[in-house]
C-alpha cells in the first residue's frame, strides 16, 4: 500500500497577463513548482478569455503544505484589492511524494 | 467611397468571419492563430519596408519619427478628455481606453496597404517606421493618466497618501511597465525585420520574395477571416458598453484619422497614399500590445470596455468604412 500525505492545492484563475507576476510571487515565497494551464470561460466581471489569443485566461495550480499557504494568500489578497480579477480557491489533495512540496528554495 | 474597396478579398474574408460567427458555424481556428499570423505579417512588411527604407531620405524618416511620437502622446490625451467629458466612465476606465486609441493596430494598417495596392496607389515607406514608433508612447500616457486619476480619486475620497514603501513599489512597477511598453513583441518583430531588410544582402532578399510578397495577401485574408470571428464574438458585449462608449469607438477613429491625414499631408508632405496611411495610424486602436499592459497597470479599469471598443467596434469600422474614408480625406488634403 502506497502512503498518502495530505497537502493543500492553491488554484488561481486569472488573465494571462498576470502570469509573470504570479510566478514572481511564487519564487519570492519559495515555491518550487507550479503548473499553468490555458483556460477559457466567463466570470462576474463580464466576458472573459476566448482563446483567440487576445486576452486569454490561465489557471495556475500549486501544491503546498498548509503552513506556507497564508503568506501567499495575503499577497494574492493585495493584488485583488488593487483591482486584479483573480478567482482563488483551495482544495485538499493527497500526494505520494510530500518531499517535493515541502522543500523551499534556499 | 467606391464599392471596390469593400470587395477587396481581405475585407470580404473579414465579413465571412463575422457571418460564420453570427450563424453559429462550428468553424474554429486554432488558438493564437491571429497572433501567429500577425507575427508573419509584421515580419513580411518589416523586411519589405526595411529594404525600401535603406534607400530613403533619413531626414524625412527622422521627421516621421518625431510626428509619430507627437501623435502617440497627443491622441490618448484627446481621447481621455473626451471620455471624461461624457461622464459615462470612471477616469481610470477613460485612461485605459484612451491608451488603446493612441497606440496602433498593425492589422488595420496592413489592410490599408492591401487597399492601396488594389487601387495601384503609390505610398511612402515612412509610415511603417511610424507604425513601429506609435506602438508604445500611448501606453506610457495611459499609465500617467491612470496615476493622475488615482490621485484625484484618492483626494476626493479623502484616502491617506500612500506610504513611502508603497510609492517606491509603484515606481518600480512603472519602470517595469515602461520596459515592457518598449520591448513588446510587435515592436521587436517589426523593428528587427526592418533592420534585417535594410542590411541583408539583396540577393538573399530576392530569395525571400515568395515569403515577403507572394503569399502576403493570402495570409492577410486568413488573418482578417479570424479577426472577423474575434470581432463578432464581442458583439454580445455591446449592451454592456452602452451607446455613448460605442459612439466613441466610431468618433475617436475619425478624429484620429483626420489629425493623422493632416499630419501626413501638411506636416510631412506625403503623397495621397502616404497621408492616408498616417491617417490610418491615427485612427486605429491597439488590441495586441495595449490590453495586457492595461490589465497589469490599470486593473481597476473594466477590460470589457476597452476590448469591445477596440476589437468589436473600431477595428471593423476602420476596415470597412474608415480606410476608404481616410483615402477620400487624403485625396482632399494631399491630392
Amino acid at each position: 500500500m502506497v502512503s498518502l500525505y495530505a497537502e493543500k492545492m492553491l488554484n488561481i484563475i486569472s488573465n494571462d497577463s498576470l502570469e509573470e507576476k504570479l510566478v514572481c510571487m511564487f519564487k519570492k515565497y519559495g515555491v518550487r513548482g507550479y503548473t499553468v494551464l490555458t483556460a477559457r470561460g466567463a466570470g462576474s466581471s463580464g466576458h472573459l478569455a476566448d482563446m483567440s489569443g487576445f486576452d486569454a485566461n490561465i489557471m495556475v495550480k500549486v501544491i503546498l503544505p498548509e503552513s506556507r499557504m497564508q503568506v501567499i494568500l495575503e499577497s494574492i489578497e493585495r493584488k485583488i484589492k488593487k483591482g486584479h480579477h483573480l478567482t482563488v480557491y483551495i482544495t485538499d489533495v493527497q500526494v505520494i511524494t510530500p518531499e517535493k512540496f515541502d522543500k523551499t528554495i534556499s | 467611397m467606391s464599392l471596390s474597396s469593400l470587395l477587396l478579398p481581405a475585407v470580404l474574408f473579414f465579413a465571412l468571419g463575422v457571418i460564420a460567427r453570427l450563424i453559429k458555424s462550428d468553424l474554429k481556428f486554432p488558438p493564437d492563430l491571429a497572433k501567429v499570423l500577425s507575427i508573419y505579417l509584421l515580419m513580411a512588411i518589416g523586411l519589405h519596408g526595411g529594404y525600401e527604407l535603406a534607400k530613403a531620405d533619413m531626414a524625412i524618416a527622422f521627421q516621421s519619427i518625431i510626428w509619430a511620437l507627437i501623435l502617440g502622446f497627443t491622441l490618448p490625451i484627446i481621447g481621455y478628455l473626451a471620455l471624461v467629458a461624457t461622464r459615462k466612465v470612471s477616469p481610470l476606465d477613460a485612461a485605459a481606453i484612451s491608451a488603446h486609441y493612441g497606440s496602433v493596430s498593425a492589422g488595420t494598417f496592413l489592410t490599408a496597404i492591401a487597399y492601396l495596392d488594389n487601387l495601384s496607389v503609390e505610398y511612402e515607406t515612412y509610415p511603417l517606421i511610424m507604425l513601429a514608433v506609435m506602438e508604445s508612447p500611448a501606453i506610457v500616457v495611459g499609465l500617467i493618466l491612470a496615476a493622475k486619476a488615482r490621485q484625484t480619486i484618492a483626494a476626493r475620497d479623502g484616502v491617506a497618501k500612500s506610504t513611502p514603501a508603497e510609492e517606491s513599489a509603484e515606481k518600480s512597477n512603472f519602470k517595469e511597465m515602461l520596459r515592457d511598453a518598449f520591448t513588446n513583441g510587435s515592436v521587436v518583430v517589426l523593428i528587427g525585420s526592418m533592420i534585417i531588410g535594410a542590411i541583408a544582402d539583396p540577393s538573399g532578399m530576392d530569395k525571400l520574395k515568395p515569403f515577403i510578397d507572394e503569399i502576403f495577401m493570402g495570409v492577410l485574408c486568413l488573418f482578417l477571416f479570424d479577426m472577423g470571428m474575434v470581432a463578432a464574438r464581442r458583439i454580445g458585449d455591446f449592451k454592456q458598453v452602452g451607446i455613448v462608449l460605442a459612439a466613441f469607438g466610431v468618433v475617436m477613429p475619425i478624429v484620429g484619422g483626420v489629425i493623422g491625414v493632416y499630419v501626413g499631408a501638411s506636416m510631412l508632405d506625403f503623397s495621397v497614399g502616404g497621408s492616408m496611411l498616417v491617417g490610418v495610424l491615427g485612427a486605429s486602436a491597439s488590441y495586441i500590445a495595449v490590453p495586457p499592459a492595461m490589465r497589469l497597470a490599470v486593473p481597476e479599469a473594466n477590460p470589457s470596455f476597452y476590448l469591445t471598443l477596440s476589437l468589436g467596434i473600431t477595428f471593423p469600422f476602420n476596415v470597412i468604412v474608415g480606410i476608404p474614408l481616410y483615402h477620400a480625406l487624403a485625396k482632399a488634403m494631399a491630392g
